[in-house]
């Protein structure tokens, strides 16, 4: 048995009178890349939002680091090490790169090592650095999602969640990103990734889960996942 | 000729107090898009707090200014949770009508409090004799600390932690919670220095002009037409609206019966929105 960083524990979420997620349970091991996979509005970046706090679950359970953190504030969560970068990158569009990598140094906790985080941030994306006093508007896709990883990671994460980072950006791009998410596995962090990019994701994780219609359809590890015609079909397009 | 140039210059050098009070305003819709209606109260409980001060230690007025500070934060922050904390994220409307009332209540109180007549702060500094047009010392000084408060307001948002949490929270909510910003203490936080300006303000103006319980409306809407001009959300823009409305007030001075002034802004306020909506000195926002 791994050591398990998050436990969600039978989640059910929704927006107003719609309810989009039931009885979700997953699990994240520590030092691991878990992968959610699933069709486009299966209810992955909802549940997400209802782990990271930005929507409040309407039943069950997050459980982070052994501690119950299901009705935490999303920014009470950032002190604790759970970070998100969401869907979109949401950058601060008006504020220079640097500014958005301080930004994500805000908690306590990661004001401590900013120094030592923005160089770790600028070794992995260089490109940042280059352009570290440019209106983070200003630059391309790749690069604003590079930023976007780079603020999650200023936060100082236990668990860094990223939704979508490959969406609507060039495979040059997307490879680039992926071997910088391998170098941060082998720093030992502790990553979940929802993401449409099957292959790669697949190649990167130990373990997988399958979201459809707002519950969990299936989940084991990637090899297993991808000897079964089913999933082959659906999401590997083979 | 030297007169109207005299005119001019000594309307920026009150335009730029009447800039101090809209960065108030526009700081707050920036960050929080409240378009805060107790913004003219506040203006006049920085004159009474004043009038207040002076009258009951026999200071200079100017020492007051701390105190007003302090005081202006404190009651924004009250305001804030009564009036403005549940309308945030809702339709404009909602918190336009609860600020709204908030300030009748506050115009109200200080009816029953002070009556609507004309107050004075009696202030004695030099002013400043060029040929034969003196300017009041009153009018220099003030121009000079709302320079020096809306500098300070300045390398505040943009260089100290706070401050770009601030900017961060204005520019996306949502993001900045996620980054570890408790964006609810930040929301008070820059709705009480909002109304922390608004007060200063107010008490500068107080140092250049009789007042009366009524007058917040007046300055109230003066902000909003430098907010026009200035751009909105834009607290240096709000600045330099100031000094344009000021400048304009000093032209049409010399020509015109006070009764005027006001038609002249207001008409300047309409053709400035129909023209350009984002404000003259607008900065553009991404
Ligand atoms: N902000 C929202 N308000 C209302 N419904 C939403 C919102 N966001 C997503 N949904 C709905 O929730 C469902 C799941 O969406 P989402 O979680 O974004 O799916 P995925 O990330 O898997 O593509 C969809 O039917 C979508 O229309
Ligand atoms: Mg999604």
């Amino acid at each position: 048995m791994n050591d398990v960083m998050l436990d969600v524990v039978s989640l059910g979420a929704g927006y107003g009178e719609v309810q989009v997620l039931w009885d979700v349970s997953l699990r994240v091991s520590r030092g691991r890349v878990t992968t959610l996979v699933g069709a486009n509005g299966a209810g992955k970046t909802t549940a997400l939002r209802a782990i990271i706090g930005s929507i409040s679950p309407r039943s069950g359970h997050v459980v982070f680091g052994g501690a119950d953190v299901t009705r935490l504030p999303a920014h009470a969560k950032v002190e604790r090490g759970l970070v998100l970068v969401p869907e979109g990158r949401q950058l601060f569009n008006a504020m220079t790169v640097e500014e958005n990598l301080e930004m994500g140094a805000f908690s306590r906790r990661a004001a401590r090592q900013f120094a030592h985080h923005l160089d770790r941030v600028f070794a992995l994306f260089p490109r940042l650095a280059e352009r570290r006093r440019q209106l983070c508007g200003t630059l391309s896709g790749g690069e604003q999602q590079m930023l976007a990883i780079g603020r999650g990671l200023m936060s100082n994460p236990e668990l860094l969640i990223i939704d979508e980072m490959s969406l609507g950006l060039a495979p040059v791009l997307v490879h680039q990103l992926f071997r910088a998410l391998k170098t941060l596995k082998g720093d030992g962090l502790t990553i979940l990734l929802v993401e449409q990019n099957v292959h790669l994701a697949f190649a990167l994780s130990d373990h997988a889960y399958v979201i459809a219609d707002g519950r969990v359809f299936t989940e084991g590890s990637p090899q297993a996942l991808a000897t079964r015609p089913e999933i082959r079909r659906a999401y590997l397009g083979l | 000729m030297f007169g109207i140039i005299a005119s001019i210059i000594d309307g920026v050098l009150v335009g730029s107090v009447y800039g101090l009070a809209a960065m108030g305003l526009t700081l707050i819709w920036g960050v929080m898009d409240v378009v805060n209606l107790t913004h003219g109260s506040l203006i006049v409980a920085g004159m009474f707090a004043l009038y207040l001060l002076t009258d009951a230690t026999g200071l200079s007025p100017y020492a007051a200014l701390p105190a007003i500070v302090v005081g202006g934060f404190a009651v924004g922050l009250f305001l804030y949770w009564i009036a403005v904390h549940r309308m945030i994220g809702r339709p404009p409307l909602m918190s336009l009508l609860s600020t709204f009332s908030v300030n009748l209540v506050l115009v109200g109180l200080g009816t029953a409090v002070w009556g609507t007549g004309l107050f004075n702060v009696p202030v004695s500094l030099p002013g400043l004799t060029l040929q034969r047009f003196t300017f009041p010392g009153t009018h220099i000084l003030a121009a000079v600390l709302a320079g020096v408060l809306a500098g300070c307001l300045y390398a505040f948002l943009y260089g100290t932690r706070l401050g770009k949490a601030i900017r961060a929270v204005a520019n996306n909510r949502g993001a900045a919670e996620l980054v570890g910003i408790p964006t609810t203490r930040v929301l008070s936080f820059a709705f009480a220095l909002g109304a922390a300006l608004a007060c200063v303000s107010g008490m500068l103006i107080a140092t250049l002009f009789p007042f009366t319980v009524l007058s917040g409306d007046a300055y109230q809407l003066k902000s909003f037409v430098v907010i026009v001009l200035g751009g909105f959300g834009n607290p240096a823009g709000a600045l330099f609206g100031g000094i344009a409305l000021g400048l304009v007030e000093g032209l049409a001075t010399p020509f015109m019966p006070v009764s005027w002034i006001l038609v002249i802004e207001f008409g300047l306020f309409v053709a400035v929105l129909v023209a350009r909506p984002g404000g003259v000195f607008a900065l553009r926002r991404t």
